[in-house]
Protein backbone atom coordinates (compact mmCIF):
# COMPACT_ATOMS: atom_id res chain seq x y z
CA UNK A 1 0.00 0.00 0.00
CA UNK A 2 1.35 3.43 -0.82
CA UNK A 3 2.10 5.47 2.25
CA UNK A 4 -0.27 8.37 1.56
CA UNK A 5 -3.07 5.96 0.86
CA UNK A 6 -2.31 4.16 4.05
CA UNK A 7 -2.35 7.37 6.05
CA UNK A 8 -5.66 8.34 4.48
CA UNK A 9 -7.04 4.98 5.41
CA UNK A 10 -6.02 5.48 8.99
CA UNK A 11 -7.62 8.90 9.13
CA UNK A 12 -10.86 7.32 8.06
CA UNK A 13 -10.74 4.90 10.94
CA UNK A 14 -8.77 7.10 13.23
CA UNK A 15 -8.00 6.38 16.81
CA UNK A 16 -9.17 9.27 18.89
CA UNK A 17 -7.14 12.28 19.69
CA UNK A 18 -7.49 12.90 23.36
CA UNK A 19 -6.28 15.74 25.39
CA UNK A 20 -2.85 15.82 26.85
CA UNK A 21 -1.08 15.03 30.04
CA UNK A 22 -3.56 16.01 32.70
CA UNK A 23 -3.13 19.71 33.11
CA UNK A 24 -4.17 23.21 32.27
CA UNK A 25 -2.06 25.87 30.70
CA UNK A 26 -1.46 28.70 33.08
CA UNK A 27 -3.18 31.85 32.00
CA UNK A 28 -4.54 30.35 28.78
CA UNK A 29 -7.60 28.80 30.38
CA UNK A 30 -7.43 26.03 27.85
CA UNK A 31 -7.22 22.37 28.68
CA UNK A 32 -3.96 20.77 27.69
CA UNK A 33 -4.46 17.40 29.11
CA UNK A 34 -6.06 14.05 29.16
CA UNK A 35 -8.01 12.58 31.95
CA UNK A 36 -5.62 10.15 33.52
CA UNK A 37 -5.91 6.58 34.55
CA UNK A 38 -5.40 5.10 31.10
CA UNK A 39 -4.31 1.47 30.87
CA UNK A 40 -0.88 0.99 32.32
CA UNK A 41 -0.42 -2.71 31.95
CA UNK A 42 1.32 -2.84 28.56
CA UNK A 43 4.96 -3.81 28.45
CA UNK A 44 7.55 -2.40 26.10
CA UNK A 45 7.64 -5.55 23.98
CA UNK A 46 3.89 -5.96 23.55
CA UNK A 47 2.14 -5.91 20.24
CA UNK A 48 -0.99 -3.84 19.59
CA UNK A 49 -3.86 -4.04 17.11
CA UNK A 50 -2.49 -0.98 15.37
CA UNK A 51 0.95 -2.55 15.03
CA UNK A 52 -0.49 -5.75 13.62
CA UNK A 53 -2.31 -3.68 11.02
CA UNK A 54 0.76 -1.63 10.23
CA UNK A 55 2.95 -4.69 9.98
CA UNK A 56 0.63 -6.32 7.50
CA UNK A 57 0.35 -3.15 5.41
CA UNK A 58 4.04 -2.36 5.36
CA UNK A 59 5.67 -5.78 5.40
CA UNK A 60 2.93 -8.23 4.44
CA UNK A 61 3.91 -11.72 5.58
CA UNK A 62 7.63 -11.03 5.96
CA UNK A 63 8.96 -12.04 9.38
CA UNK A 64 9.91 -9.19 11.71
CA UNK A 65 12.59 -10.25 14.16
CA UNK A 66 12.13 -8.99 17.72
CA UNK A 67 15.36 -10.50 19.01
CA UNK A 68 17.46 -7.79 20.69
CA UNK A 69 20.86 -7.04 19.22
CA UNK A 70 20.32 -5.44 15.82
CA UNK A 71 18.37 -2.26 16.46
CA UNK A 72 17.27 -0.49 19.63
CA UNK A 73 14.84 2.33 20.32
CA UNK A 74 15.32 4.52 23.38
CA UNK A 75 12.47 6.68 24.69
CA UNK A 76 11.37 7.73 28.17
CA UNK A 77 8.42 6.03 29.84
CA UNK A 78 7.04 9.52 30.44
CA UNK A 79 8.27 12.61 28.60
CA UNK A 80 8.01 16.19 29.76
CA UNK A 81 5.56 16.96 26.96
CA UNK A 82 3.63 14.62 24.69
CA UNK A 83 4.29 17.01 21.84
CA UNK A 84 8.03 16.51 22.12
CA UNK A 85 9.06 13.00 23.11
CA UNK A 86 12.79 12.41 22.59
CA UNK A 87 13.49 9.21 20.68
CA UNK A 88 16.82 7.63 19.78
CA UNK A 89 17.37 4.80 17.33
CA UNK A 90 20.58 2.86 17.82
CA UNK A 91 21.87 0.42 15.23
CA UNK A 92 24.08 -2.37 16.50
CA UNK A 93 25.23 -3.02 12.96
CA UNK A 94 28.10 -1.22 11.23
CA UNK A 95 27.21 0.00 7.74
CA UNK A 96 29.34 -2.24 5.51
CA UNK A 97 28.81 -3.12 1.84
CA UNK A 98 28.24 -6.71 2.88
CA UNK A 99 25.38 -5.88 5.27
CA UNK A 100 23.88 -2.57 6.27
CA UNK A 101 20.67 -0.92 7.43
CA UNK A 102 18.92 0.04 4.24
CA UNK A 103 15.72 1.55 5.61
CA UNK A 104 14.36 2.60 8.98
CA UNK A 105 10.68 2.89 9.84
CA UNK A 106 9.75 4.92 12.91
CA UNK A 107 6.21 4.22 14.06
CA UNK A 108 3.83 5.46 16.76
CA UNK A 109 1.07 2.87 17.02
CA UNK A 110 -1.70 5.06 18.38
CA UNK A 111 -1.09 8.27 16.50
CA UNK A 112 -3.63 9.22 13.83
CA UNK A 113 -0.76 9.07 11.37
CA UNK A 114 1.41 6.32 12.83
CA UNK A 115 4.24 6.32 10.28
CA UNK A 116 6.38 9.10 11.67
CA UNK A 117 9.35 8.53 9.38
CA UNK A 118 10.68 6.24 6.68
CA UNK A 119 14.39 6.79 6.17
CA UNK A 120 16.31 5.37 3.21
CA UNK A 121 19.94 5.03 4.15
CA UNK A 122 23.21 4.59 2.32
CA UNK A 123 26.63 3.45 3.44
CA UNK A 124 27.50 7.15 3.73
CA UNK A 125 25.85 7.36 7.16
CA UNK A 126 28.58 5.12 8.55
CA UNK A 127 26.49 4.36 11.61
CA UNK A 128 22.69 4.14 11.26
CA UNK A 129 21.76 5.96 14.47
CA UNK A 130 19.09 8.66 14.51
CA UNK A 131 17.57 10.95 17.10
CA UNK A 132 14.45 13.03 16.83
CA UNK A 133 11.42 14.24 18.78
CA UNK A 134 7.94 12.88 18.27
CA UNK A 135 4.39 13.83 19.03
CA UNK A 136 2.78 10.97 20.90
CA UNK A 137 -0.94 11.47 21.20
CA UNK A 138 -1.82 8.92 23.84
CA UNK A 139 -0.34 5.90 25.61
CA UNK A 140 1.36 4.09 22.77
CA UNK A 141 4.17 1.90 21.65
CA UNK A 142 6.87 3.67 19.68
CA UNK A 143 8.60 1.27 17.32
CA UNK A 144 11.54 1.11 15.01
CA UNK A 145 11.82 -1.40 12.20
CA UNK A 146 15.20 -1.70 10.51
CA UNK A 147 15.26 -3.27 7.07
CA UNK A 148 18.69 -4.68 6.27
CA UNK A 149 20.31 -4.89 2.86
CA UNK A 150 19.69 -8.64 2.91
CA UNK A 151 15.98 -7.98 3.23
CA UNK A 152 15.62 -9.03 6.85
CA UNK A 153 13.52 -6.94 9.23
CA UNK A 154 14.40 -6.25 12.86
CA UNK A 155 12.32 -4.32 15.35
CA UNK A 156 12.35 -2.88 18.84
CA UNK A 157 9.71 -0.97 20.78
CA UNK A 158 9.09 1.14 23.86
CA UNK A 159 5.82 1.89 25.58
CA UNK A 160 5.43 5.61 26.15
CA UNK A 161 2.95 7.09 28.58
CA UNK A 162 1.82 10.44 27.39
CA UNK A 163 -1.04 11.92 25.50
CA UNK A 164 -2.24 14.92 23.61
CA UNK A 165 0.84 15.73 21.57
CA UNK A 166 -1.29 16.39 18.53
CA UNK A 167 -3.58 18.74 20.34
CA UNK A 168 -1.01 20.59 22.38
CA UNK A 169 -1.22 24.36 21.98
CA UNK A 170 0.82 25.54 19.01
CA UNK A 171 3.85 27.72 19.42
CA UNK A 172 3.87 30.47 16.82
CA UNK A 173 6.69 32.87 17.39
CA UNK A 174 8.58 33.05 14.09
CA UNK A 175 6.29 32.33 11.17
CA UNK A 176 8.50 34.33 8.83
CA UNK A 177 11.27 31.82 9.41
CA UNK A 178 9.28 28.77 8.29
CA UNK A 179 11.49 26.48 6.28
CA UNK A 180 14.80 27.83 7.49
CA UNK A 181 17.02 24.76 7.50
CA UNK A 182 19.99 24.65 9.80
CA UNK A 183 22.77 22.05 9.79
CA UNK A 184 25.16 21.78 12.71
CA UNK A 185 27.96 19.53 13.84
CA UNK A 186 27.93 19.07 17.64
CA UNK A 187 31.61 18.04 17.41
CA UNK A 188 34.22 18.76 14.75
CA UNK A 189 34.15 16.42 11.75
CA UNK A 190 36.43 13.39 11.71
CA UNK A 191 37.53 12.35 8.24
CA UNK A 192 36.61 8.83 7.16
CA UNK A 193 34.69 8.18 10.37
CA UNK A 194 31.03 8.61 11.25
CA UNK A 195 30.50 12.23 12.21
CA UNK A 196 27.36 13.34 14.01
CA UNK A 197 25.25 16.14 12.55
CA UNK A 198 21.91 17.79 13.26
CA UNK A 199 19.45 19.09 10.71
CA UNK A 200 16.65 21.29 12.01
CA UNK A 201 13.86 22.79 9.96
CA UNK A 202 12.08 25.73 11.56
CA UNK A 203 8.53 24.73 10.86
CA UNK A 204 5.30 24.46 12.90
CA UNK A 205 4.71 20.94 11.53
CA UNK A 206 1.02 21.51 12.03
CA UNK A 207 -1.00 18.37 12.51
CA UNK A 208 -4.36 19.81 11.51
CA UNK A 209 -5.59 19.06 15.03
CA UNK A 210 -4.18 22.14 16.71
CA UNK A 211 -6.51 24.83 17.88
CA UNK A 212 -5.73 28.47 17.30
CA UNK A 213 -6.61 29.76 20.73
CA UNK A 214 -7.45 33.22 19.41
CA UNK A 215 -9.63 32.31 16.42
CA UNK A 216 -10.77 29.00 17.96
CA UNK A 217 -10.32 27.50 14.48
CA UNK A 218 -8.23 24.47 13.69
CA UNK A 219 -4.95 25.22 12.01
CA UNK A 220 -4.71 23.32 8.70
CA UNK A 221 -2.15 20.55 8.44
CA UNK A 222 1.19 21.88 7.23
CA UNK A 223 4.22 19.77 7.86
CA UNK A 224 7.65 18.80 6.58
CA UNK A 225 7.20 15.90 4.22
CA UNK A 226 10.79 15.08 3.35
CA UNK A 227 14.40 15.85 4.20
CA UNK A 228 17.09 14.66 1.80
CA UNK A 229 20.65 14.89 3.04
CA UNK A 230 23.77 14.60 0.93
CA UNK A 231 27.45 15.18 1.45
CA UNK A 232 29.74 16.23 -1.38
CA UNK A 233 26.89 15.37 -3.76
CA UNK A 234 26.62 11.82 -2.43
CA UNK A 235 23.33 10.79 -0.87
CA UNK A 236 23.50 10.18 2.85
CA UNK A 237 19.80 9.51 3.45
CA UNK A 238 16.31 10.45 2.31
CA UNK A 239 13.68 10.77 5.02
CA UNK A 240 9.97 10.77 4.31
CA UNK A 241 8.32 12.39 7.30
CA UNK A 242 4.99 13.23 8.82
CA UNK A 243 3.43 15.46 11.45
CA UNK A 244 4.17 12.90 14.11
CA UNK A 245 7.52 14.66 14.26
CA UNK A 246 7.45 17.57 16.68
CA UNK A 247 7.44 21.16 15.53
CA UNK A 248 10.79 22.34 14.21
CA UNK A 249 11.61 18.80 13.05
CA UNK A 250 15.11 17.79 13.90
CA UNK A 251 17.12 14.73 12.95
CA UNK A 252 20.46 13.86 14.48
CA UNK A 253 22.33 11.52 12.16
CA UNK A 254 25.80 10.44 11.10
CA UNK A 255 27.72 10.85 7.88
CA UNK A 256 31.23 9.91 6.82
CA UNK A 257 33.24 12.77 5.31
CA UNK A 258 36.01 11.50 3.04
CA UNK A 259 37.35 15.00 2.50
CA UNK A 260 36.14 18.57 2.51
CA UNK A 261 32.68 19.10 1.10
CA UNK A 262 29.25 20.52 1.54
CA UNK A 263 26.65 18.92 3.77
CA UNK A 264 23.30 19.69 2.19
CA UNK A 265 19.69 19.19 3.31
CA UNK A 266 16.84 19.60 0.84
CA UNK A 267 13.47 20.05 2.50
CA UNK A 268 9.96 19.82 1.13
CA UNK A 269 6.72 20.40 3.02
CA UNK A 270 3.09 19.51 2.50
CA UNK A 271 2.33 22.84 0.82
CA UNK A 272 5.11 22.37 -1.73
CA UNK A 273 7.51 24.59 0.11
CA UNK A 274 11.15 23.87 -0.78
CA UNK A 275 14.19 24.91 1.20
CA UNK A 276 17.85 24.06 1.26
CA UNK A 277 20.33 24.24 4.08
CA UNK A 278 24.05 23.80 3.67
CA UNK A 279 27.13 23.54 5.81
CA UNK A 280 30.74 23.54 4.64
CA UNK A 281 32.73 20.74 6.28
CA UNK A 282 36.48 20.25 6.36
CA UNK B 1 -13.85 11.04 13.72
CA UNK B 2 -13.48 11.45 17.40
CA UNK B 3 -13.74 14.85 18.91
CA UNK B 4 -10.54 16.75 18.47
CA UNK B 5 -11.66 19.76 20.39
CA UNK B 6 -9.46 20.99 23.15
CA UNK B 7 -12.02 21.36 25.89
CA UNK B 8 -12.63 24.59 27.63
CA UNK B 9 -11.88 24.99 31.26
CA UNK B 10 -15.47 25.84 31.97
CA UNK B 11 -16.92 22.71 30.44
CA UNK B 12 -14.53 20.42 32.23
CA UNK B 13 -14.90 22.37 35.41
CA UNK B 14 -18.61 21.67 35.48
CA UNK B 15 -18.00 17.98 35.02
CA UNK B 16 -15.39 17.76 37.72
CA UNK B 17 -17.21 19.65 40.43
CA UNK B 18 -19.07 16.47 41.16
CA UNK B 19 -15.82 14.58 41.59
CA UNK B 20 -14.24 16.66 44.29
CA UNK B 21 -14.92 19.90 45.97
CA UNK B 22 -11.92 19.92 48.30
CA UNK B 23 -8.93 22.06 47.45
CA UNK B 24 -5.34 20.95 47.59
CA UNK B 25 -3.63 17.73 48.58
CA UNK B 26 -5.91 15.69 50.88
CA UNK B 27 -5.21 15.79 54.61
CA UNK B 28 -4.00 12.18 55.00
CA UNK B 29 -0.86 13.08 53.04
CA UNK B 30 0.10 15.64 55.71
CA UNK B 31 1.33 18.05 53.08
CA UNK B 32 3.19 21.22 53.84
CA UNK B 33 0.89 23.86 52.38
CA UNK B 34 2.70 26.81 50.83
CA UNK B 35 0.66 29.87 49.97
CA UNK B 36 2.02 32.40 47.49
CA UNK B 37 3.52 35.68 48.60
CA UNK B 38 3.96 38.88 46.62
CA UNK B 39 0.39 38.95 45.33
CA UNK B 40 -1.01 40.21 43.08
CA UNK B 41 2.02 41.02 40.95
CA UNK B 42 3.72 37.72 41.58
CA UNK B 43 2.99 34.33 43.02
CA UNK B 44 6.14 33.35 44.87
CA UNK B 45 6.43 29.96 46.56
CA UNK B 46 9.20 29.42 49.05
CA UNK B 47 10.62 25.89 49.24
CA UNK B 48 13.31 26.74 51.77
CA UNK B 49 11.55 25.32 54.84
CA UNK B 50 10.44 22.17 53.06
CA UNK B 51 13.95 21.49 51.82
CA UNK B 52 15.36 22.02 55.30
CA UNK B 53 12.87 19.53 56.69
CA UNK B 54 13.72 17.04 53.94
CA UNK B 55 17.35 17.31 54.95
CA UNK B 56 16.56 16.82 58.63
CA UNK B 57 14.34 13.81 57.99
CA UNK B 58 16.44 12.37 55.18
CA UNK B 59 13.49 12.41 52.82
CA UNK B 60 12.60 13.57 49.34
CA UNK B 61 10.12 16.25 48.36
CA UNK B 62 6.99 15.56 46.33
CA UNK B 63 6.17 19.10 45.24
CA UNK B 64 2.69 19.58 43.84
CA UNK B 65 1.71 22.79 42.08
CA UNK B 66 -2.05 23.11 41.91
CA UNK B 67 -4.39 25.93 41.02
CA UNK B 68 -7.53 26.90 42.85
CA UNK B 69 -9.51 27.08 39.61
CA UNK B 70 -8.03 24.08 37.80
CA UNK B 71 -10.37 21.12 37.30
CA UNK B 72 -7.51 18.76 36.45
CA UNK B 73 -6.02 19.60 39.83
CA UNK B 74 -9.29 18.63 41.53
CA UNK B 75 -9.25 15.42 39.53
CA UNK B 76 -5.77 14.48 40.74
CA UNK B 77 -6.54 15.50 44.31
CA UNK B 78 -9.70 13.39 44.21
CA UNK B 79 -7.63 10.45 42.98
CA UNK B 80 -5.22 10.91 45.89
CA UNK B 81 -8.08 11.15 48.34
CA UNK B 82 -9.85 8.07 47.02
CA UNK B 83 -6.67 6.01 47.19
CA UNK B 84 -5.16 7.44 50.36
CA UNK B 85 -5.25 4.11 52.20
CA UNK B 86 -3.11 2.51 49.50
CA UNK B 87 -0.89 5.49 48.74
CA UNK B 88 -0.14 7.30 52.01
CA UNK B 89 1.94 4.37 53.36
CA UNK B 90 3.99 4.55 50.16
CA UNK B 91 4.44 8.31 50.28
CA UNK B 92 5.11 8.77 53.96
CA UNK B 93 8.36 6.83 54.48
CA UNK B 94 10.15 8.50 51.59
CA UNK B 95 8.44 11.74 50.68
CA UNK B 96 7.39 14.98 52.24
CA UNK B 97 4.49 16.29 50.19
CA UNK B 98 4.51 20.01 49.48
CA UNK B 99 1.34 21.65 48.23
CA UNK B 100 1.91 24.89 46.34
CA UNK B 101 -1.43 26.66 46.00
CA UNK B 102 -1.57 28.80 42.92
CA UNK B 103 -4.19 29.97 40.42
CA UNK B 104 -4.51 29.65 36.66
CA UNK B 105 -4.06 33.37 36.34
CA UNK B 106 -0.49 32.98 37.58
CA UNK B 107 1.44 32.75 34.34
CA UNK B 108 4.96 31.44 33.96
CA UNK B 109 6.31 34.97 34.20
CA UNK B 110 4.44 35.65 37.44
CA UNK B 111 5.14 32.38 39.19
CA UNK B 112 8.37 32.39 41.20
CA UNK B 113 10.08 29.65 43.18
CA UNK B 114 12.27 30.74 46.05
CA UNK B 115 15.01 28.70 47.70
CA UNK B 116 16.73 30.62 50.46
CA UNK B 117 17.79 33.99 49.04
CA UNK B 118 17.29 33.09 45.39
CA UNK B 119 13.94 33.53 43.71
CA UNK B 120 13.49 32.58 40.05
CA UNK B 121 10.56 32.84 37.67
CA UNK B 122 9.13 29.48 36.59
CA UNK B 123 11.06 29.02 33.34
CA UNK B 124 14.37 30.11 34.85
CA UNK B 125 13.81 27.83 37.83
CA UNK B 126 13.14 24.91 35.51
CA UNK B 127 16.25 25.63 33.48
CA UNK B 128 18.30 26.03 36.63
CA UNK B 129 17.39 22.55 37.84
CA UNK B 130 17.60 20.98 34.38
CA UNK B 131 13.87 20.31 34.03
CA UNK B 132 12.64 20.10 30.43
CA UNK B 133 9.31 21.66 31.32
CA UNK B 134 10.64 25.19 31.07
CA UNK B 135 8.75 25.96 27.91
CA UNK B 136 5.22 25.79 29.22
CA UNK B 137 3.64 26.03 32.66
CA UNK B 138 0.96 23.40 33.05
CA UNK B 139 -1.33 22.91 36.04
CA UNK B 140 -1.03 20.65 37.92
CA UNK B 141 2.69 19.96 37.95
CA UNK B 142 4.74 17.71 40.19
CA UNK B 143 8.45 17.79 40.97
CA UNK B 144 10.34 15.05 42.78
CA UNK B 145 13.28 16.75 44.45
CA UNK B 146 16.03 15.67 46.76
CA UNK B 147 16.92 17.78 49.78
CA UNK B 148 19.21 19.91 47.59
CA UNK B 149 16.35 20.68 45.17
CA UNK B 150 17.84 18.40 42.55
CA UNK B 151 15.21 16.60 40.44
CA UNK B 152 15.14 12.85 40.99
CA UNK B 153 13.76 12.28 37.51
CA UNK B 154 12.19 14.16 34.64
CA UNK B 155 8.47 14.46 35.30
CA UNK B 156 5.78 14.91 32.68
CA UNK B 157 3.66 18.02 32.37
CA UNK B 158 0.38 17.40 34.15
CA UNK B 159 -0.58 14.40 36.23
CA UNK B 160 -2.70 12.49 33.74
CA UNK B 161 -0.17 9.70 33.34
CA UNK B 162 -0.16 8.76 37.01
CA UNK B 163 -3.74 8.66 38.12
CA UNK B 164 -3.96 4.97 38.82
CA UNK B 165 -2.46 3.50 41.98
CA UNK B 166 0.01 1.42 39.97
CA UNK B 167 1.16 4.42 38.00
CA UNK B 168 1.43 6.64 41.07
CA UNK B 169 3.63 3.96 42.61
CA UNK B 170 5.72 3.89 39.42
CA UNK B 171 6.36 7.57 39.96
CA UNK B 172 7.27 7.10 43.61
CA UNK B 173 9.69 4.35 42.59
CA UNK B 174 11.22 6.74 40.04
CA UNK B 175 10.58 4.37 37.13
CA UNK B 176 11.56 5.91 33.81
Amino acid sequence: MRRKTFIGHLFGTSVGLGFSAGGLLAGARVANAAVGGLPAAATHADSSPEWEKLRESLFQSRPVDTTPGTVQIIAPLRAAYGASVPVKIVSKLAQTPELYVKRIYLLVDKNPSPIAAVIDLTLEVGQADFETRLRVDEYSHVRVVAELSNGRLHTDSRYVKTSGGCSAPPNREALDLIGKTVLKLPEPATMNRPTTADVTVLHPNDTGFELNQITVMYIPAHFVRSIKVSYADRKVFDAELDFSLSENPTLRFNFVPHGGGQLKAEVEDSKDGHWVGTLAVG
Amino acid sequence: MHSLVTASCLAIGIAFTTIASALGIPAPYAAIVVQPSGLPARHEFDLTEALARARRENKRLYVYLGASDCPYCRKYEAFLEKNAVALVPKFAPQYIVVDLRSALTATAAQLFIRIRDKSLPYADFQRAIGDERARMLVYPSVWLLDADAKPLMQMPAGTGTFQTVDEQLEILRLEQ
